[in-house]
This record gives structure tokens, C-alpha cells and sequence, in this order.
């Protein structure tokens, strides 16, 4: 309740905070977050396959507006490069999945659906769903032939949270604070060598 | 040219800063107008909205700055129009907050109101109720299901291979089941029988978890588009034989559909209460965001309102600025500033009615300034004419002071008038007994009721008679009945009236030589011949009778011929003969024939050295003569008569003198007679014709100099005659003419 009043903002605390608009920084570190435990690509058969394993950690205003029957979207970035020794490095392919992690009060259950696909899970616990969400296992991610072997190749991965899939308030307040800012690091390696950077 | 340069380069500037500024500030209003009804768009477009608000607020607050500093700026110059400017921006201002805040408040709670009065606790009862309902109601299929699965894991008892499996397709079409799969203690698919094609079942982590908890599981899985499934496992009854690696429980996964009617009941009122739920969640984001918008629309508000109340401010102030800055132009006399014309309002009226009215007081001033020219060039004009005058003319003020006086009044009085100009008339009685005279004999006709008056006034100083022509007329004054002060002309006419008498007096002796004189011989002639003849006929004692009486004729008739004589002297004007004279010697010879001798006075000179004068000799030595004369016989009867000739120059004045005076010790001259002791036939004494001075007179003025008698202080009388050092010949009569004197009245 007093987090709430905190954001009730008065009219004049509305006009300070939109004279500041910069000022406004990080309030404080969350403990919550995304973070990207680990990922490998593996080749089979003419197809390299991506597997990764995501820790989702929500934090409190995540949680509540999910309980409170807004839908999370989580958005999975994988971005493959190549890599140039005098020059930056080129863009070969870039992925994105969207996974939308819901609450289903008629089940008391949650469900995880793949936004890209329609697949979707129902899970009875927050934990279930968390971890189905965060198990990416075999995602094709590019023919064998538009890779050259000659080439070196970086995956780069990244997960977090798509605040411009929240409702508009939200997103409002998003831009302000942190409280729906849950996204990892960029995670890289080698395409074939699996070697991180 | 610069100059005006940087200004148009400063306008344009600042019209295009204010043009971004309002152009920012109508598409931030038209942007939140656009976006805030839909708070998805909104939400989608913040930063945008945002952006393009705090540029306008940046832009017109930047705006707003300026202004404020400039006028703070000219406020404290007191520039003319500042106080007016500061003055409008205020109204505008507190006219424009006041509404405005009203409006804000009254929009914010207006807007709080209207989002609580969408939730409603009966409301939110109600949805949870049937949410309530609708899970319960599925909860009993669920249940049901829960049953029935483990009703068909005890049919199935220790059935394994192709029996299982055969079992599971008849024992999931009796149960109407999409699916039913069994699973090893490992968790592997033992066997399964589907409805569709669809991918290897598997045991969820939550099935495991319930299961290894309280050996049942049930669960309600939405498979969206309103279509629910009953997922439950429960594990089969005995353990399978012989197979110590597969020691353990297998697990029966069944799967119902739940009725599409029924699905579709459900997810309707799930999708309610959860949009409900996401709303009244988002209830306080969606006050904030509405205050914030709400907050950008007062903000731009406000600060296009002042942008917008500067500008008005500085245009409705602009031509009163312009008016006043021509006033205070005109005041320091710059006539020929012109405002630029305002519109078409009174406003503008006024300009035009202040430029007309500058260009007739630039017309008038200059039509003065040439009135003021002429004016000038006429006062000097009469300057020079009053300066040539010999006529003396004194104009007096309405207060008494001398307003003009020429030279020639100065001359006349003997008094320096010019420095005197702006002091009161009656003050210069001060500067002698002439002007004192003078003042007394004019005062009476100044101050009377008399406008006009003229008259002639005597005045006496130092022994001469001076006898002045005088007018006066009294000016008129600034309006009818007041006075305007009065002008005096006077004349010194002394020098008229003695020419005039001498005049006369020629005339008569020119008659008397000629009516008189003749007839003197035959009688003288007559008596002495009857003298003769008669005689020595005689008896003695009428011949003592005939002698006496003829003796008595011839010496009557002598005496009137020396009379007549005389007149004719007077009368008589010979040319000057000038040349260069030793005064000295002239002196000295004069006075050798009155040397003293028994019972005659003693002569003392006393001569300065090398006096020479340009004059006629004969004249001169008559001049002595009759001087002489005059003290021998104002001494007559007198033992210790003393005559005293001195001769001395004088330096000081316009020309130098000679001054030749007679003293004597005698009884000196009675006081009536002083006055007019040049006179012919003015004298105190027994003797003589009373001609003497009068030809001593004329001779003197015959060389332009002048002649003055005093009484001395202890007895005795002197007479001066001063003679100038060079020749100035001149007509007795020619310097005194009369002067025509024009009535003058100073020009308004």
C-alpha cells in the first residue's frame, strides 16, 4: 500500500518529474532479474539447433500485475554475426521468440505460451511455468549452408521482458522506474567451438 | 545599416524560436488529444508525446525567459512603455492561470471520480462469485475425471505389452477420453492410446511433484479459443512382476475434454474477471498517467499563454511605447518626428491625430522661429535708428523699468543708460542732479491719467541752462485698459533757442547800425558846426551853456555810436581765418596792454608751455580782450583787484582742449544772472553794454568750443573758455537745426 501511495503522484509531483525528465534513475537494484545460465548451438543434421537455460526471476510489481491478469511477454533475442578482423562484424541472422507467460485464474494455474509458434503449457505453479519458460531446448537457428565454414561465428542471446507489450499505463510507468525492467546480458559464444566470450 | 541588419536578423530569429515554440506546443496538445483516449496508443507513443512536449516547454519556457529579462530590463530603465507591458503580462497572466487552474482541478478529480466510479465492490463480488461458480463447476468434472481415471488404473490392474495397450484404446473410448497413457516408475510411456496424432505425452514436473505428494493429480488446462481439457494421473494399482529394474508404481495419464459449451461459459467469465482484475490494477497507473497528461496540457498551457501574453503585451504596448517616445522627442524639441501608423482602431486615431498634430506645431514653431528672425532683425534696425538719433528715447515697462534707451537719451542726461537697461526709471535720478531734474519734471506726466503730453522742460546744472523738448505717450498695455508703460522722446533744444535768440539779436543790430547809425554823424556833425559858428558869438556865459551842450551831444552821439558799434560787432561775422596759434604769446601780448598800473588790477598769468591751438588769432585776442575786460570791470572801485589768466590743456574726454580762464576777486555774479550770463544785455554791472560775453560766446562757439561761468568759492568769479586743441569750424547754426521728432511706439 505504500509502495502505491508512492506512485500516486500528486499534480505537482507530476509536473517536477516531467521538468526532470532525466533525473529519474534507477531507484534501486533488484534482486529479481534474467539472467541466461547457459546456452549452446549444436549441428545436426544440416540444421544448427540452439539450447539454452534461462533463470526468470520476477520481481514483486511483475508478480502482482501477473497475478492481476496482465500477461508477461519475455522476448528471446538470438543474433548471429560474423566475424571480420579489420572490420565490424556482419550481421547474419537474427532470431526473435516471444513467450507470453499468463495467469489463468479459472485453473489457479499459469500458462506459457510460444507467441511465435502458439504452443502453449499449462503450468499449476509460478515455478513450473518459470522454468518451462526459461528451458529453450533445440530452437533451429540457421541452415548449415548459409554458415561458412571458413568463417568464425558469434550467437549472441539476450531475454527480458517486452515492456512495450505491457498495457499502456504500465508502460507509462516503466519508462519511469525499474520495476518492469527484467532483461539478462547478452550471452555469447562460438558457433561451433561453443566457446563463451 | 549593421545595425539594422542584426535587428531584422534578431526578429526573424525570435518569430521562428516563437513559431517552433507554438508549432511544438499545438502538436504536443494535438498528440496527448490524440493518444490519450487510447491508452494503448498513449502508451506507445509516451516517449514521443513526451519528447515533443518538453521540447515545447523548453522552447516556450526558453521563450518566456527572454521576455521576462528584457522587460525586468526596460522596467528598471523606466522605459517608456515597460510599466504598461509588465502591467498587461500580469493580467494576462493571472486571467489565464486562474481559469486554467480551475479547470485543471476540477478535469483531475473530475477524471480520479470518474476511473473510481468504475469499480464497484458489488461488482467485484459478483465476478469473483461466478468465477467461483464456474471453477467449482469444473472442479466437479475435474473430480469426476479424478474418479474415473483411477477407476480405469484398477481395470487396467497389471495388464502390460500389447494387452495394455489394446486395453488402454478400448478402456479410452468407453471413458471418452482424448487420451490415456501409461507410465513406467520411470517415467517413460509404457503405453498410449490418443484421439489425435499428437506428440509423445509426458508426466509434467507438476504431475510428478502432486504425485509423489498424494498420488493423485488433477488438473484444468486451458487449450485456448475457449476449448478446456481435465488433465489427471494416478498411479496403478500392484506393482508389475519379475521386472526388478522396473520396480515400482506405474502411473495412468488421463485426458478429458470438457464440453465446448461449458468452455466457453468459463473462459467468458475468466476473461471478464481477469479484465476487470488488469483494470482495476491498472487503476492508479492510469491516474497517474491521466495527471501527468492533464499536467502537460496546463504546463503548455500556461506557458504558451504567457508566450502568448508577452507578445500581446508588446503589441498592444508598442504604439503607446511609440507615443510616448514622440512625446518625449517632441519634448526636447524634435519636431520632425513621425510615428509609423497603427491600425485601424483608436489606437491608430491617435497616432495620426499626434503626427498631425506634430506637423502643425513644427509648422507653427518654424513660422515663429521666422516670425522671431524678423522680429530680431527689426529690433536691430531700430536699434541703429534709435543709435543714429540725437533725439533721446526712453521706453518704460508697465513696472517702471527701463526697457530701451538709445545713446543719444544717455548723452543727453549725462548718464550712461545702457548699463542701466532693466533698472528703474526712477533709479537713474541717482546718476545727477540732470537725470534727477529730469525725472522730476517727467514723473507727474507718467503717472497721470494723461497719455499724451507735451511740453519743454528747463533744467539747470552747474550754472547752464538746459532746456529740453519732451513728449511722452503712454504705450498700450497686453489688453484693453492696462497699462503698457510710456515712451519718453526729449530734445536738448538749449543750443536751438540761444542760436534762434542770437539770430535775433543780429538782426537788431543790423537795424540799429542802419537806422541808427547814420543819423549819429549829421547830428555830431551839426552840433559841432553849430559849436563852431556860434561859439565865439557868444557872450561867455552862454557860451560856457553852447560848449556844454554841443560837448554833451558829440558825446551822446559818441557813446551811441561805440553802442552801435558794438552791434554791429556782435552782428558782424567775418570768415575764420584758422591757423596754428602760440596761445602763450597770444596771452601774454593781450595781457601787457592790462598791466597794472594806478588804482587798475594786477594781471597774473599763469601759462602752460607750448599750448597751440588751431584757431583764428583775431578772434581769440578779442575773446581775451573782452574776458579781460569783463574782470577789469567787474573790479571796478575795487584797491586789491587781482585778474588771473591761466592756460592749460586738457587731455581727458573724446577731443583735447585748451582751457583759457579768467578769475577774478571781485564780488562775483548774481545768482539769476549766472544762468543767462551769455545773454546779450544781461549784466550786473554799471558799465558796459552787456554785449562783452555774448561775443565772447559766439566766437568761442565759432571754434567748436564752449564757455562756462562759476562763482568761486571764496569770492570772485571765473570764467573758463575751453577752445579744442584742433580746428573744428563750424556754422553757429549748423549744429543746431531742429530734429523732427516721430511719436514711436515699440512694435508688439
Amino acid at each position: 500500500v505504500q509502495e502505491n501511495n508512492k506512485r500516486h503522484c500528486r499534480p505537482v509531483a507530476a509536473l517536477v518529474v516531467l521538468i526532470g525528465l532525466l533525473c529519474a534513475g534507477p531507484l534501486c537494484a533488484q534482486e529479481a532479474g534474467v539472467e541466461i545460465r547457459n546456452a549452446s548451438t549444436r549441428l545436426d543434421a544440416g540444421v544448427w539447433y540452439l539450447t539454452a537455460r534461462i533463470d526468470y526471476r520476477l520481481n514483486r510489481d511483475a508478480l502482482e500485475a501477473l497475478q492481476n491478469g496482465i500477461p508477461l511477454t519475455f522476448e528471446l533475442q538470438v543474433e548471429l554475426t560474423r566475424q571480420r578482423n579489420w572490420l565490424p562484424d556482419e550481421d547474419v541472422a537474427e532470431l526473435r521468440q516471444d513467450f507470453e507467460l499468463s495467469w489463468q485464474p479459472l485453473s489457479r494455474g499459469y500458462l506459457v505460451r510460444n507467441k511465435n509458434s502458439g504452443d502453449q503449457r499449462a503450468h499449476t505453479t509460478l515455478y513450473a511455468a518459470l522454468k518451462d519458460l526459461g528451458r529453450i531446448s533445440d530452437l533451429p537457428l540457421i541452415d548449415a549452408a548459409l554458415v561458412n565454414d571458413a568463417e568464425d561465428y558469434e550467437v549472441s542471446l539476450r531475454a527480458a521482458l517486452d515492456q512495450q507489450q505491457l498495457p499502456g499505463p504500465l508502460r507509462m510507468l516503466a519508462f519511469w522506474d525499474d520495476d518492469f525492467t527484467l532483461e539478462s546480458e547478452w550471452f555469447r559464444w562460438n558457433l561451433r567451438t561453443g566457446e563463451q566470450r | 545599416m549593421k545595425r539594422a541588419g542584426r535587428q531584422r536578423l534578431r526578429r526573424y530569429a525570435t518569430i521562428a524560436i516563437a513559431t517552433a515554440g507554438v508549432v511544438l506546443g499545438i502538436g504536443a496538445l494535438i498528440l496527448l488529444g490524440r493518444y490519450a483516449s487510447s491508452l494503448a496508443d498513449f502508451g506507445r507513443r509516451h516517449v514521443l508525446i513526451l519528447a515533443v512536449n518538453a521540447a515545447a516547454a523548453v522552447v516556450l519556457l526558453g521563450l518566456i525567459l527572454v521576455n521576462l529579462f528584457r522587460l525586468v530590463r526596460d522596467y528598471r530603465r523606466r522605459a517608456p512603455g515597460a510599466r504598461l507591458r509588465a502591467r498587461l503580462v500580469g493580467m494576462f497572466v493571472g486571467l489565464t492561470l486562474a481559469p486554467l487552474l480551475i479547470v485543471y482541478f476540477f478535469a483531475l478529480q473530475f477524471v480520479n471520480g470518474g476511473i473510481d466510479s468504475w469499480f464497484d465492490s458489488d461488482l467485484e463480488q459478483e465476478l469473483s462469485a461466478a468465477l467461483r461458480l464456474s471453477r467449482e463447476s469444473l472442479d466437479v468434472q475435474a473430480t469426476s475425471r479424478l474418479s474415473q481415471t483411477t477407476a480405469l488404473a484398477a481395470a487396467l490392474g497389471n495388464l502390460d505389452g500389447e494387452a495394455l495397450a489394446r486395453a488402454l484404446s478400448v478402456l479410452r473410448a468407453d471413458a471418452n477420453a482424448d487420451e490415456l497413457t501409461v507410465f513406467t516408475p520411470q517415467l517413460r510411456v509404457a503405453a498410449s492410446s490418443s484421439r489425435s496424432d499428437a506428440l509423445p505425452p509426458t508426466l509434467s514436473e507438476d504431475a510428478q511433484a502432486e504425485l509423489g505428494r498424494t498420488q493423485r493429480f488433477v488438473a484444468l488446462e486451458p487449450l485456448g479459443n475457449a476449448r478446456y481439457q481435465v488433465r489427471a494421473a494416478v498411479p496403478i494399482p500392484g506393482e508389475m512382476p519379475g521386472d526388478a529394474e522396473e520396480n515400482g508404481r506405474r502411473y495412468l495419464q488421463a485426458v478429458f475434454p470438457i464440453g465446448f459449451r461449458q468452455g466457453r461459459l468459463a473462459d467468458a467469465v475468466q476473461d471478464t474477471y481477469t479484465r476487470y482484475s488488469e483494470l482495476r490494477f491498472l487503476r492508479d497507473p492510469l491516474k497517474d498517467n491521466l495527471t501527468l497528461t492533464l499536467s502537460l496540457v496546463l504546463l503548455l498551457s500556461l506557458l504558451s499563454a504567457a508566450t502568448g501574453a508577452f507578445y500581446l503585451a508588446r503589441r498592444l504596448a508598442a504604439p503607446i511605447e511609440s507615443l510616448a517616445a514622440g512625446t518625449e522627442a517632441v519634448a526636447k524639441g524634435e519636431f520632425d518626428t513621425r510615428l509609423p501608423p497603427g491600425a485601424a482602431d483608436e489606437v491608430g486615431f491617435l497616432i495620426q491625430s499626434f503626427n498631425g498634430m506634430i506637423e502643425r506645431l513644427g509648422r507653427a514653431r518654424e513660422e515663429s522661429r521666422v516670425s522671431q528672425q524678423q522680429l530680431e532683425r527689426e529690433r536691430a534696425n531700430l536699434a541703429t535708428i534709435l543709435g543714429r538719433l540725437s533725439t533721446g528715447v526712453i521706453a518704460i515697462g508697465p513696472d517702471g523699468r527701463i526697457r530701451i534707451a538709445n545713446d543719444a537719451a544717455g548723452a543727453i542726461l549725462g548718464v550712461d543708460l545702457a548699463s542701466r537697461a532693466g533698472s528703474a526709471f526712477d533709479a537713474i535720478a541717482e546718476a545727477g542732479p540732470l537725470p534727477a531734474q529730469f525725472i522730476e519734471a517727467c514723473r507727474p506726466h507718467l503717472k497721470g491719467e494723461q497719455r499724451e503730453w507735451r511740453g519743454q522742460i528747463a533744467l539747470n546744472i552747474a550754472g547752464a541752462r538746459r532746456i529740453l523738448n519732451c513728449a511722452s505717450s503712454a504705450l498700450p498695455g497686453e489688453t484693453a485698459g492696462d497699462s503698457g508703460g510710456a515712451i519718453i522722446v526729449f530734445d536738448d533744444v538749449t543750443e536751438l533757442l540761444v542760436a534762434q535768440r542770437e539770430a535775433a539779436w543780429g538782426e537788431v543790430a543790423r537795424r540799429l547800425a542802419h537806422e541808427i547809425k547814420n543819423p549819429l554823424t549829421p547830428i555830431r556833425l551839426a552840433a559841432e558846426r553849430i559849436r563852431r559858428r556860434y561859439l565865439p558869438t557868444m557872450a561867455q556865459e552862454d557860451g560856457q551853456v553852447l560848449d556844454r551842450s554841443t560837448h554833451t551831444i558829440v558825446q551822446q552821439v559818441e557813446a551811441m555810436r561805440d553802442m552801435v558799434n558794438a552791434f554791429s560787432e556782435y552782428a558782424r561775422a567775418p570768415a575764420v581765418a584758422i591757423a596754428r596759434v602760440d596761445l602763450g604769446q597770444l596771452v601774454r601780448e593781450v595781457a601787457w596792454l592790462y598791466r597794472a598800473q594806478d588804482g587798475q588790477p594786477v594781471v597774473k598769468l599763469e601759462l602752460e608751455e607750448g599750448l597751440e591751438v588751431e584757431a583764428d588769432a583775431v578772434r581769440v585776442r578779442q575773446l581775451l580782450h573782452n574776458l579781460i575786460r569783463n574782470a577789469q570791470e567787474a573790479l571796478e572801485g575795487q584797491a586789491d583787484g587781482v585778474i588771473e589768466i591761466g592756460a592749460r590743456s586738457v587731455s581727458g574726454g573724446e577731443r583735447p582742449f585748451v582751457e583759457i580762464s579768467v578769475a577774478d576777486n571781485g564780488p562775483g555774479i548774481e545768482a539769476d544772472v549766472l544762468t543767462r550770463l551769455f545773454e546779450p544785455y544781461v549784466t550786473s554791472k554799471k558799465k558796459g553794454t552787456g554785449l562783452g560775453l555774448a561775443i565772447v560766446k559766439k566766437l568761442v562757439e565759432e571754434h567748436g568750443g564752449t564757455v562756462v561761468a562759476e562763482n568761486l568759492p571764496e569770492r570772485g568769479a571765473r570764467l573758463a573758455v575751453r577752445l579744442p586743441v584742433r580746428a573744428v569750424v563750424r556754422d553757429t547754426l549748423s549744429d543746431t537745426r531742429p530734429v523732427r521728432v516721430e511719436p514711436w511706439r515699440e512694435r508688439a
